[in-house]
């Protein structure tokens, strides 16, 4: 078989029992892998019936075709799952090695059922899958637990949950290959509830593919093109995602102090540029991976990867803080306790509005550094107010009163773009079927960094077939699985090439992004089942009511009822937003 | 935002660059040194057509975020500023300029004006043609000797100290090797009225 193993691998926590059987092919070539795969097997495993952190909830890990042929940034994975935080379907993403060594398993589902009765890790290797006892490795941190196991990146990887996804918070993270996450929308609570510490992989098969000298020729054509590029072989190799920290604030779309304010005044000494000068030892890069955006950076207390913008973002301008070195280390911290930084960040920042109004009794205030590290530790373990902040702001700020001081869409909270600078991000956001995200379609290609062509942020009109497009481009992308860092570089005609080459079926690019609308609407139809509605396609109050009162943004909020209009309309979806019969028919979605 | 004389300075010879057809709708880029500063077109930004906005300044030794907006072509222009006493670069695609590179190693003019002002442009090769240190080390080096040289298939690169002169340079390319294709096309014995036109294709 070409790019697929066709293999599903269902392991049952509660009995301990694992079965193989083979992945339906015809499910495969219409959705691929990845998010899409995964999106479609839990529309049949997940009703609405099941609580995200009941046993009946399910992990399904996907590869994709792509994984592990060697193609550019072909090592990413997807977990997909009903999210604790959001209740919408969910699928997090994460490059390293763990998803090519998955892949290499022989397997291209693993569908994780139940719940063990005590702590449990599992190791699979080339096919044969074993239960380990986990009692004295819960409790354990993630560095030290990923050492313990094993990890070697070309040989053995390690995927585990911290305390965080022990202790149920609903924005705790997977994470894999030491400091890489399976991030958003709280999956390492999902995991925790099923008292599934780690998986570890190792494997030897390596996908087939159809048309080698295809293959090969994309491969070349890939790299010139990535080395072309500004962006792959000069940004984010030199300056990592943080590139973003100056360019966001000079336009006036960083959101600062929980989106109080759209320009930070401390952005530069939070910015790519001073982490370069002053923190950073080298960059790093996933396996099969050109442009190697992942920084090492190096404090007086810690050594490792990150952080990346939104993670300084996050707690950096969010927080009203302009400590780079103690955004650094707050990131390991993070990573070592197994949280999503991005929800961290900004439930801290709510938290910080929240004190300073009066709303919640805490010392938390914009600015206070020395607070950010037992901040997560207490969100970790669920101490005093950190059992709140634990939760997501949503959740918190609902708590105290205030749940417009939240700033997330479905309760996930929103990336480091602010949406009154860019009005398609807030479509995106509102519209974004895991809630507050830029992974779901970024617009700060088009709209900021002029990828492939620039157009004006703050158009309203005609901006909802651009977040459709690139909805269904990402779904697509999210899929294969790749980075979407390449499509910087690579258009995605190149996509459907090495996509055809890998599996020998001639996928057109027109028909790999209908994939991406496939996926999209199904993902809508499950989200419309848990009861999902055209009033959760919202934004907070402040971003459609509170105009920024300086900087390049002056006087702009979202103009988000036109634009979703539109957007409804564009998409074929009825004025309430539910796809019609025709669209689904045309998606080959009639009989869901 | 960079001046606005600066910015007038582009938009006119972006525009002039455009209607002389030595540029695509969105080909080609222009850069100026200013001291320790570059400013350059945006990447993907129409050079007949710019706006304010699409002038990215951004430092000549090491790179900003500025990496991330401006031209793909960024590094040749910073590694030419680096190893050249050029002020402003000129990059375009002269159509007829870019044919003859096709075919030969040098582009020897034959009418007056180019063999007054050129003598002879070099044609480089470069696998990857655009955009890598490869590239960027070969145009600079080529640049030390020549004021315009021609990348294959590609394009040119012109200097000079100011963009006025770097265009001069770029568009008497163009029309030498009009003339050149003219006369092809013509097919009459070619009348020499050069003293020591021998020696172009040594200069």
């Amino acid at each position: 078989m070409n790019g697929w193993n066709g293999k599903i691998l269902e392991i049952n926590l509660t009995a301990l029992t694992y079965k193989t059987y083979p992945l339906d092919m015809e499910i495969a070539q219409q959705f691929l892998g990845g998010r899409g795969l995964g999106a479609r097997l839990l529309w049949d495993l997940v009703g609405p019936e099941v609580n995200p952190l009941a046993p009946e909830n399910v992990l399904i890990f996907t590869n994709g075709p792509l994984t592990a042929t060697g193609y550019q940034t072909s090592n990413r994975f997807s977990v997909t799952t009903k999210s604790p935080l959001t209740g919408t379907v969910l699928d997090a993403n994460s490059g390293g090695f763990w998803g090519m060594q998955f892949k290499k398993t022989g397997y291209d589902v693993m569908i994780v059922r139940g719940k063990a009765k005590s702590p449990v890790w599992i190791e699979i290797k080339s096919g044969e899958v074993t239960f380990h006892d986990a009692g004295d490795l819960w409790g354990m941190r993630v560095y030290a637990l990923t050492e313990k196991l094993g990890q070697d990146n070309n040989r053995r990887n390690v995927l585990c949950i911290g305390p965080a996804g022990e202790n149920l918070s609903r924005i705790a993270a997977i994470m894999n290959d030491r400091e890489r996450a399976l991030a958003r929308g709280g999956p390492g609570a999902v995991m925790g509830s099923k008292n599934l510490k780690a998986i570890v992989v190792e494997g030897k098969e390596r996908p087939d593919i159809a048309d080698q000298d295809q293959f090969k020729f994309m491969l070349y054509e890939t790299r010139k093109l990535l080395a072309a590029s500004p962006l792959t072989s000069q940004a984010l190799p030199e300056f990592g995602t943080v590139v973003l920290m100056n360019i966001m604030n000079n336009i006036g779309a960083l959101p600062t102090r929980n989106h109080q304010q759209t320009q930070f005044e401390g952005a530069e000494e939070i910015s790519g540029e001073t982490l370069t000068e002053k923190y950073l030892v080298k960059n790093s890069a996933c396996w099969a991976c050109p442009i190697g955006c992942t920084r090492i950076s190096k404090t007086e207390k810690v050594e490792g990867e990150g952080p990346e913008f939104e993670t300084t973002w996050a707690f950096g301008a969010q927080c009203g803080i302009a400590d780079l070195a103690a955004i650094i280390e707050v990131n390991s911290l993070c990573n070592d306790l197994g949280l999503d930084t991005i929800s961290a960040g900004s439930t801290i920042a709510c938290a910080m509005e929240l004190s300073e109004k009066g709303y919640v009794d805490s010392e938390l205030r914009f600015g206070r550094a020395d607070l950010l590290a037992c901040s997560v530790e207490d969100m970790a373990y669920r101490r005093d107010l950190g059992a709140d902040m634990a939760e997501g702001s949503l959740r918190m700020a609902t708590k105290y009163g205030h749940p417009e001081l939240s700033m997330s869409a479905k309760g996930m909270e929103f990336p480091a773009y602010d949406p009154r600078g860019m009005q398609g991000q807030g479509l995106l956001y509102a519209t974004s079927n895991r809630g507050g995200c830029h992974m779901r379609g970024n617009m700060v290609g088009l709209e900021v960094l002029g990828l492939p062509k620039l157009i004006d942020r703050f158009q309203v009109q005609g901006k909802s077939s651009f977040v459709i497009l690139n909805q269904n481009s990402n779904a697509a992308i999210d899929s294969l699985v790749v980075c979407k860092f390449t499509n910087m570089g690579v258009a995605d005609e190149y996509f459907a090439r090495v996509l055809s080459a890998v599996t020998g079926i001639q996928y057109a690019t027109g028909e790999m992004i209908k994939v991406g609308e496939r996926v999209w609407n199904l993902e809508r139809l499950y989200n419309i089942r848990e009861g999902f509605t055209r009033k959760d396609d919202t934004l907070p109050a402040r971003l459609l009511n509170e105009a920024p009162t300086e900087g390049p943004s002056k006087g702009w909020v979202v103009q988000l009822e036109p634009m979703l209009k539109e957007y409804y309309r564009s998409r074929g979806w009825d004025e309430n937003g539910i796809p019609t019969p025709k669209k689904l028919a045309d998606l080959k979605l009639a009989d869901l | 935002m960079v001046d606005p004389r600066i910015y007038d300075m582009f938009r006119e010879i972006g525009s002039d660059l455009y209607s002389a057809n030595m540029i695509s709708s969105h080909g080609g880029n222009m850069s100026i040194r200013l001291g320790d500063r570059v400013v350059i077109k945006r990447r993907g930004a129409m050079l007949g057509n710019l706006k304010p906005h699409d002038l990215i300044e951004t430092r000549l030794d090491k790179n900003d975020s500025g990496v991330a907006l401006a031209s793909t072509e960024l590094l040749v222009h910073r590694t030419v500023y680096l190893n050249t006493p050029a002020l402003a670069i000129c990059h375009c695609h002269p159509r007829t300029a870019i044919a003859f590179s096709l075919s030969r190693d040098e582009i020897v003019p034959i009418d007056n004006e180019a063999s007054y002002l050129l003598k002879k442009v070099p044609v480089i090769t470069e696998e990857f043609p655009s955009g890598t240190p490869q590239m960027a080390n070969k145009v600079a080096t080529a640049l030390q000797n020549y004021k315009i040289i021609m990348l294959r298939g590609h394009g040119s690169f012109a200097t000079g100290q100011t963009l006025d002169e770097a265009f001069f340079w770029s568009s008497t390319l163009e029309e030498a090797c009009q003339i050149m294709l003219f006369t092809r096309q013509i097919n009459e014995p070619f009348i020499e009225y050069r003293k020591m036109s021998e020696s172009y294709n040594k200069f």
